[in-house]
């Protein structure tokens, strides 16, 4: 009989790390690399980091120094938090209903953000405005989108991922159909494909790699 | 009663807040806002008022629970003053081609595990902040110029050296100093060295960089005769004599510390 051994996710490993001395040195490297050989590589870049990092300054003489004033990038950080916040309210608003909420009308996380938060959000994921629509229209068949790539998405929009999920497989915007004039009912335009939308947004060659490995 | 942390560390032991920290949530629970948020704005770590931010970090995301959006707003503010005060001192202009815009995307992730606190993957996540902010928020912040270097593929553009053609002697009083600077706490006139030091350490090439830190900052050893044992060698996939290289070029352009503080 096989045992499966649970992965314990990258970043808890680095925290762990982290927080075990303030300043690591080699004995402790070897612990965590005896421990998680999986991350081998990754623990060691991030000791060496650390090692670095701590030359920069003790964090507390750094905060020490700090002005009670609120700078122009904390307001905007608020700014960015703030809407994080109204859009977690209003899925927690939509969630507990007691009855499921029918696809057409699932909360759609990217309808809070502004243009500006929009193409920020573009940045952070590496893409451009073009292919973020995509994702917020629902124009992408979610049973090509990667695992990761749905996770960075709901990380990048500081929601739940079975929030993200649950957009990703309501039905397209603008494809309801109790509003259409045409004599005929219209028919639902078929998704593109996860790969087809990244090479059809027109992002660089660079940015359609970094989407494909997530 | 205060809350207990749910996170366990590598031994699968629970982590604890320090008592101190411990001392100072239960005396701020007790308190109105108004003065949370006058006790917040304090960054004298000696005064009675300082408001640890372990501490910050436990009564907003209590606030998220009872969702109390006022004593949230409230008391994240000054939390991210104090963490872009760490973020200037840690991530400075010229350190990344885009310093300030990884700056302010870190504060704003930071400020989102509050949001998604108790939620997706990882619901305790901040548990590590009410134990150890300071090395909680460097993990954090580590870990997020780690993708973002990942995603520009920064370190991808300088180009990696000839491992065989060493062409340097090993200069062991460079490293001596470089080891001194990083081991002792610096006085006024050794900061600007080591200052100098990091930013010379920063701009070697990756594979220098990594030996020089590990064997000189961390203190592994090159290589060993055991294949078991953890050495820069094993860590860094080579041999020991590629290492001794790296370390041989690092020391010729590191060669102007060779004198220590003068």
């Amino acid at each position: 009989m096989t045992t499966t051994k649970t992965l314990t996710p990258l970043r808890e490993v680095l925290y762990r790390f982290s927080l075990s001395r303030p300043i690591p040195d080699a004995e402790l490297l070897d612990a965590f690399i005896r421990r998680y050989p999986e991350y081998a590589a990754e623990i060691t870049d991030f000791a060496i980091e650390v090692a670095v990092d701590a030359a920069l300054g003790d964090e507390d003489a750094i905060v020490q120094a700090v002005e009670p004033t609120v700078s122009p990038v904390v307001s905007r950080a608020m700014s960015r938090f703030q809407n994080h916040l109204f859009a977690a309210r209003r899925v927690r608003l939509a969630t507990p209903a007691r009855e499921p909420t029918p696809p057409s009308v699932t909360e759609n996380p990217f309808a809070v953000l502004d243009r500006t938060a929009f193409r920020r959000l573009a940045a952070r994921l590496n893409a451009n405005t073009v292919f973020v629509a995509k994702l917020r229209d629902r124009q992408i068949d979610p049973d090509t989108m990667t695992t990761g790539f749905r996770k960075r998405v709901a990380e990048e929009l500081g929601v739940p991922l079975d929030v993200t999920v649950a957009h990703f497989a309501a039905q397209a915007e603008g494809q309801a159909p109790q509003f259409y004039k045409a004599e005929q009912k219209p028919v639902a335009i078929p998704r593109q494909s996860f790969e087809d939308a990244v090479r059809s947004s027109g992002l660089t060659v660079e940015q359609q790699r970094y989407l494909m490995s997530l | 009663m205060i809350r207990p942390l749910k996170k366990r560390d590598q031994n699968g032991n629970l982590y604890t807040r320090p008592p101190e920290i411990e001392q100072a949530i239960a005396a701020a629970i007790l308190q109105d806002l108004a003065t949370l948020r006058r006790r917040a704005a304090v960054s004298t770590r000696s005064s009675p008022d300082f408001l640890p931010s372990e501490c910050l970090v436990y009564l907003i995301r209590e606030a998220w629970r009872r969702r109390d959006e006022q004593t949230m707003n409230d008391l994240m503010a000054p939390l991210l003053t104090r963490s872009e005060a760490l973020l200037e001192a840690k991530v400075p202009d010229g350190l990344l081609p885009n310093a300030a815009e990884i700056r302010e995307n870190i504060l704003s992730e930071f400020s989102f595990l509050f949001v998604r606190d108790g939620s997706g993957d990882d619901p305790d996540e901040l548990d590590f902040f009410e134990c150890r902010f300071n090395q909680a928020f460097r993990a954090f912040r580590i870990d997020f110029v780690r993708r973002e270097v990942m995603r520009t593929k920064h370190l991808a553009s300088l180009p990696a050296e000839n491992d065989e053609a060493s062409h340097c002697s090993s200069d062991e009083d460079v490293f001596s100093h470089l080891s001194e600077a990083f081991r002792n706490p610096p006085t006024q006139l050794q900061k600007l060295f080591r200052k100098d030091l990091l930013e010379a350490i920063n701009s070697l090439p990756p594979d220098e960089r990594k030996a020089v830190v590990l064997c000189h900052v961390l203190g592994s050893k090159e290589e060993a005769e055991d294949p078991s044992e953890t050495t820069a060698a094993t860590l860094c996939g080579v041999t020991g004599r590629t290492i001794r290289n790296r370390l041989n070029r690092a020391a010729a352009r590191l060669s102007k510390f060779k004198g220590g503080i003068r």
